[in-house]
């Protein structure tokens, strides 16, 4: 009897996913064949006649492919739990420029709606993953589409020879044999979408490859910007400040060395200023190297630099690590600024009184979406929690301090993923896989 | 006193070597590694010794590690510290073994001969000699310490001093006070921080710690 319940739960349940695969899967095929149907009642001779069709199966297609595969990978993903990633690029930010013109990663547009209807045809138009969505709309419906559609339409022969009679003892046969046909496919019908999806829905090894240069591309380019508007403050620095306290020293000496016989009284008091101008350029040059490489980083690793920053901190930092050796070079550097910054954040936007910061070892996609989906499996990554008890409202925006943080990160493979809902707390978890020996 | 100087940088090292003999001290050895520093701590037992945090060979903070190497094995070697950086980590390291003789500073306080030559005899006599930046940043804020919050501003103020390392008539002259009026702050701040007088631990290098240890 349970088994029975079972059973009838399965038909049930299968013969309602059935239905949608097929509603889904000829979705298109029904725009076409309603096109045709169009051209065929028109008949020869009105020139409407091809041309409409033409012009609906066209639009119809492109309007249509990329709902019907969003459809498709949102019910794969709820049915049996595999995560079809959708690949689509991702538009870039649409800045003002000094000129009051708007750029769009393409050109220049006069007003922000150009830019962005501009960008998001272009994507659309580049993007592998568009071609990729119009061949799964044309296999789909030869394939599970098919497929799908045999319960609904045994049930409809089952209703038309059993129910109403039609076609005599055929169509009764018909009917029975519809019946049959519905009842023992229906658990089956509908899972030929998830390996089709699997198959020709994701991105492609060759397009995910594609993908990952191009993003590499737009990292490198990323962080050489970076780099050499870091290097450029550098530069400004010593320039503006210990080179020319330096040659301030070096006049402030000239002179009392001149001075020495004639005034010893000047000369004393300008080796005085002098010996200012060396403590003065020494603590520049040390805010400086400070914010190169800061000296406890390099003696002491993560951990015991971020304890200092904890210090350091008018907040009540509390530090929990438990790294049993150090990363690189590299990526403790990258993640140190981070801690430094968020902890900054904390102070300046949060209003915080406590923030607690974990450092750990942890298994890489263990998080909740790894954003681009190009991970190379699970390993080993360092894992850096930073949360305070401020008011919460933390935001990833374009140009801000955190999007800069993430775009750092991902140089590493690194992810930046923040909870941080108005009122707070707020939540900020640093990924960085890397090699654990 | 009898000195040793350890200090990788030749020319830094040897300027000092010049500084304090100018000043009549003796230098009684001097070295320009953390393994070195390490052994003529032991050979020499010096009443001070002047050591660098970053030295060879691994250029880190060997010199450090020697210096609290050397005083877990002659407790209460007077160092004082020389670095770059002055790092409120290193300083609660060095102080966390509760007895006194320890000096933080700056480099850079080498410029200031007298005040150079007056700290390191403050530490060989035992004493606390820390640099202002340490002081600056424990008093610019941070989650104070709980016991450190039933002090006066005035108490407040006489502790950092004291921190500093400067005697009570010198914290006098700072605050515009008279040398008894110091006196009594101490005694009232050794009291609220729960320091008593035992006789065998320096009341000014436990109200430091107090200090250095928020929690």
């Amino acid at each position: 009897m349970r088994q029975l319940r079972t059973w009838s739960a399965r038909i049930g349940v299968g013969f309602s996913r059935a239905c949608a695969v097929a509603a889904v899967g000829t979705v298109i095929p029904a725009v076409w064949a309603a096109a045709i149907a169009l051209g065929v009642r028109w008949g020869p001779g009105n020139p409407w006649s091809w041309l409409a069709p033409v012009v609906i199966v066209a639009v119809g297609t492109l309007a249509l492919s990329r709902p019907v595969c969003r459809a498709v990978r949102h019910l794969v993903a709820r049915w049996t739990g595999t995560v079809v990633p959708a690949g689509y690029r991702e538009a870039p930010p649409v800045t003002r420029m000094a000129t009051g013109h708007w750029w769009n990663g393409f050109g220049y547009e006069r007003t922000r709606r150009d830019a962005l209807m501009d960008q998001k045809w272009r994507i659309r138009w580049n993007d592998p993953a568009t071609l990729r969505d119009l061949r799964f709309t044309a296999i789909l419906p030869l394939t599970a589409g098919l497929v799908a559609c045999l319960p609904p339409t045994g049930a409809a022969a089952a209703v038309l020879g059993l129910g109403l009679g039609a076609g005599g003892t055929a169509g009764r046969l018909a009917g029975l044999l519809g019946l049959l046909t519905a009842v023992a496919v229906s658990p089956y019908a509908w899972r030929t979408i998830e390996p089709v999806a699997v198959r020709f829905l994701r991105p492609s090894s060759a397009m995910a490859l594609a993908e990952r240069v191009e993003e590499l591309t737009v990292q490198r380019a990323d962080m050489t910007n970076i780099q050499a508007a870091e290097i450029r403050r550098i530069e400004r620095d010593l320039h503006d400040g210990a080179q020319a306290r330096l040659v301030g020293l070096g006049l402030s000496l000239a002179t009392a060395e001149k001075l020495m016989e004639t005034d010893p009284e000047r000369a004393k008091a300008l080796m005085k200023e002098a010996r200012a101008g060396a403590t003065a350029s020494l603590t520049e040059l040390r805010e400086l190297v400070r914010g190169i490489n800061p000296p406890v980083l390099s003696d002491r690793g993560l951990v015991d630099a971020v304890r200092a920053l904890a210090l350091d901190s008018p907040l009540d930092v509390t530090v929990d690590a438990d790294l049993a050796h150090r990363p690189d070079a590299p990526v403790e550097s990258a993640l140190y600024f981070a801690v430094a910054e968020l902890l900054n954040n904390a102070v300046k936007h949060a209003g915080a009184t406590r923030v607690r910061v974990s450092l750990t070892w942890g298994e890489t996609g263990t998080g909740t979406g790894t954003g681009s989906g190009t991970g190379t499996g699970a390993g080993t990554a360092i894992v850096v929690a930073v949360e305070d008890d401020g008011r919460g409202g933390a935001l990833v925006r374009d140009g801000g301090g955190l999007a800069g943080l993430r775009r750092r990160l991902a140089v590493f493979d690194g992810t930046l993923e923040i909870i941080s809902p108005a009122g707070g707390p707020t939540r900020v978890t640093l990924e960085v896989p890397c090699a654990s020996s | 006193m009898r000195i040793v100087v350890a200090e990788d940088l030749y020319l830094l090292r040897d300027g000092m070597v010049r500084l304090i003999e100018a000043y009549g001290h003796e230098v009684v050895a001097t070295a320009a590694t953390g393994p070195e520093t390490l052994q003529a701590l032991r050979t020499w037992r010096p009443d001070v010794a002047v050591v660098d945090v970053r030295m060879p060979p691994s250029h880190t903070d060997e010199g450090l590690r020697a210096a609290i190497a050397a005083r877990a094995e002659l407790p209460g070697l007077p160092v004082l510290i020389l670095s770059q950086y002055v790092e409120q980590l290193y300083a609660r390291e060095l102080l966390a073994d509760g007895s006194g003789g320890i000096g933080y500073f700056l480099k850079d306080s080498v410029f200031d001969a007298d005040q150079f030559i007056d700290a390191l005899e403050r530490v060989a006599a035992g004493g606390t000699a820390m640099d202002p930046a340490v002081i600056a940043k424990l008093l610019s804020g941070g989650p104070s310490n709980r016991r450190l919050e039933k002090l006066t501003e005035r108490e407040h103020s006489v502790l950092g001093l004291m921190a500093e390392g400067l005697s009570n008539q010198v914290i006098a002259q700072r605050l515009f006070l008279s040398e008894s009026a110091i006196g009594k702050y101490t005694t009232s701040l050794f009291g609220k921080l729960g320091i008593v007088d035992d006789g065998t631990n320096n009341r000014r290098v436990l109200a430091v710690l107090a200090y250095l240890n928020k929690d």
